[in-house]
């Protein structure tokens, strides 16, 4: 490789590091100030005093935020464990074991999975209704897998794909049965395929909005997004709370991507170069 | 066609059936039957909790979409903001794409970086936007009006225009990383030895870019164009969280005017009928992109 100048190259990544996070060390620094030092003129860039106070403030005085981070993770990951389980099946059978209309199968499943969220709200919404699904974990759970399932089989198939067939063909010899085959083979040998995959079906979970929104009515069950969204009065914001419920928020899907980045855009990139 | 006389065959076929049947299950009941559902009900008369029984009205829901001008200003200003924010990103993310594809020193970091717009919540991401166009106390205004740059505040999120702009914006910070890494999976791919050839005839950098990258680059950049337009048609919480569709209805796109229609003004049924339009939209998007994919192969 030649020499070039290196000098324009790292303005442009720090410009780029600085504008992908200016929002949210904007967020973590409000989260950080007193009240006064928010609505204050000439405006403050770093808090002036530090506090933790609006930290203390919701672990005592407004625990239904810590219950919409809670309510987040139980759905998303029980939306993760049935992704998997059901998405690895059905990703095992449309690549391994030579069912007929596979491809077919694969773009009707693509196919599907494109359909826009709020098109699905009007029967949702009744039909959860009527099977009394409304504002239940299991509900909410059921229908992001729906949302999400379709991403998992394709991943894990194409994972599948890559394993070499001549160990489920020996296992096969010694008289293993497909289920024992799928379940102590070829499960252990996916099991990066599972990670990252399950990895983004999490984080797709954790930030979908419009079900969440509508499947979850009941203040006490509403998950992070939508709780903090409608967190705030009629009329004013109150931005101390906002914005220290948000990093809280946040943090769980910013220690997974910081952790499993390579993970994540590794299966974010075969996904969606399919 | 092979024929199921062995047992091992049968079993296998067996086994097939069964692994795919929950995914299948979930799919029915989640997508399909739910659109299938959506059909019907926008041809018709009920209530949202089924006390009052289904009556078939015909087209009456879709001939009164065509007189409201507030539907053709949700598919419009829908239009505008995909049609905004899909060259912008597809611009950016070709330039992230190309600036991580060269070799720095705390990479790592600028991949998080770049990472973490995608990685959040939506609804969060456009909350803290939000807080940073605040027009008395956002850092933007802030900036500005100390600066000297303005002398009153900037009401970003107050005009039609601006707030046409600022969500645009948000779009574009949120999804540029998303093309970047498609992009940037293609980049790795082209293989090295072609940018060397073209050093040797004495290419330009920006000779390089355009004769040996860009066309190299078209089926990535296809499909996250494809993929990126769905979303934007479908863009719900972007507006419902910085302007919940104003001022007026500046912003208000297809599926936030939608959900109005179902859940403010309990219009079911006509509700039903906006999204199905919404679906018919998007579904052709999503034929070009599945007959694209095909043509690639």
């Amino acid at each position: 490789m030649t020499k070039r100048p290196r000098f324009g190259l790292y303005a442009l990544v720090i410009l780029s590091v600085v504008i992908s996070f200016l929002p949210i060390i904007w967020l973590i620094l409000t989260s950080l100030k007193t009240t006064e030092g928010i609505y204050a003129w000439p405006p403050q860039y770093l808090p002036d005093p530090f506090t933790l106070k609006n930290y203390i403030h919701i672990f005592t005085n407004s625990p239904e935020l810590l219950l919409y981070v809670l309510n987040s993770f139980i759905v998303a990951l029980g939306c993760t464990v049935v992704a998997l389980s059901f998405g690895g099946m059905a990703g095992y059978a449309l690549s391994r074991l030579g069912m007929r209309r596979a491809g077919v199968l694969m773009v009707f499943i693509l196919a599907v999975s494109m359909f826009p969220p709020v098109s699905l709200l009007p029967s949702l919404f009744q039909n959860f209704l009527h099977l009394g699904l409304l504002n239940t974990y299991t509900g909410l759970i059921i229908a992001h897998t729906g949302l999400f399932l379709p991403f998992t089989v394709w991943m894990l198939a194409s994972y599948f794909a890559t394993l070499p067939p001549e160990i489920e063909e020996a296992a096969r010899m010694d008289g293993m049965g497909f289920f024992r085959i799928f379940w102590s083979i070829v499960i252990p040998l996916s099991w990066p395929g599972f990670v990252a995959t399950g990895l983004i079906v999490f984080i797709f979970s954790w930030n979908e909005f419009p079900l969440a929104l509508v499947l979850m009515t009941q203040n006490a069950m509403r998950t992070a997004p939508v709780g903090i969204s409608l967190y705030p009065g009629e009329y004013a914001f109150p931005w101390e709370t906002i914005s220290t419920a948000t990093v809280i928020a946040i943090i769980p899907v910013l220690i997974i991507t910081a952790i499993f980045q390579k993970q994540i855009v590794g299966g974010l990139t075969a996904g969606a170069g399919k | 066609m092979t024929s199921m006389t062995s047992p091992l065959d049968r079993r296998r076929h067996l086994t097939g059936l069964a692994f795919i049947t929950p995914t299948m299950l979930v799919i029915i009941a989640i997508l399909v039957y739910p659109i299938l559902q959506s059909i019907v009900l926008s041809f018709g008369q009920s209530s949202i909790d089924g006390t009052a029984p289904y009556q078939f009205v015909g087209l009456k829901h879709y001939a009164a979409l065509a007189d409201n001008e507030r539907f053709w200003n949700a598919l419009w200003v829908t239009l505008i903001f995909t049609g905004l924010s899909i060259p912008l990103e597809l611009a950016m993310g070709i330039g992230l794409a190309v600036l991580m594809n060269e070799h720095f020193r705390f990479k790592g970091i600028a991949r998080l970086a770049v990472l973490f717009p995608w990685a959040l919540p939506t609804a969060l991401n456009t909350l803290m936007w939000r807080w940073m166009y605040n027009t008395d106390y956002g850092l933007f205004n802030a900036a500005a009006l100390q600066s000297g740059l303005v002398d009153r505040p900037i009401n970003w999120l107050g005009d039609e225009t601006l707030a046409m702009g600022s969500m645009v914006v948000v779009a574009v910070w949120k999804t540029s990383s998303f093309m970047a890494l498609i992009i940037l999976a293609g980049l790795q791919s082209i293989p090295r030895d072609l940018y060397e050839a073209g050093r040797m005839d004495g290419m330009t950098r920006w000779q390089e870019f355009r004769e040996i990258t860009l066309p190299l680059l078209k089926g990535p950049i296809l499909v996250a164009l494809i993929v990126r337009s769905m979303d934007a048609l479908r863009t719900f919480e972007l507006p419902f969280n910085l302007t919940d569709g104003g001022p007026v209805t500046a912003t208000e796109s297809l599926s936030l005017y939608a959900y109005k229609v179902i859940f403010d003004f309990i219009e079911f049924n006509y509700g039903a009928a906006i999204v199905v339009v919404q679906f018919l939209v998007i579904f052709a998007m999503s034929l070009l992109y599945i007959l694209t994919l095909r043509n690639k192969d």
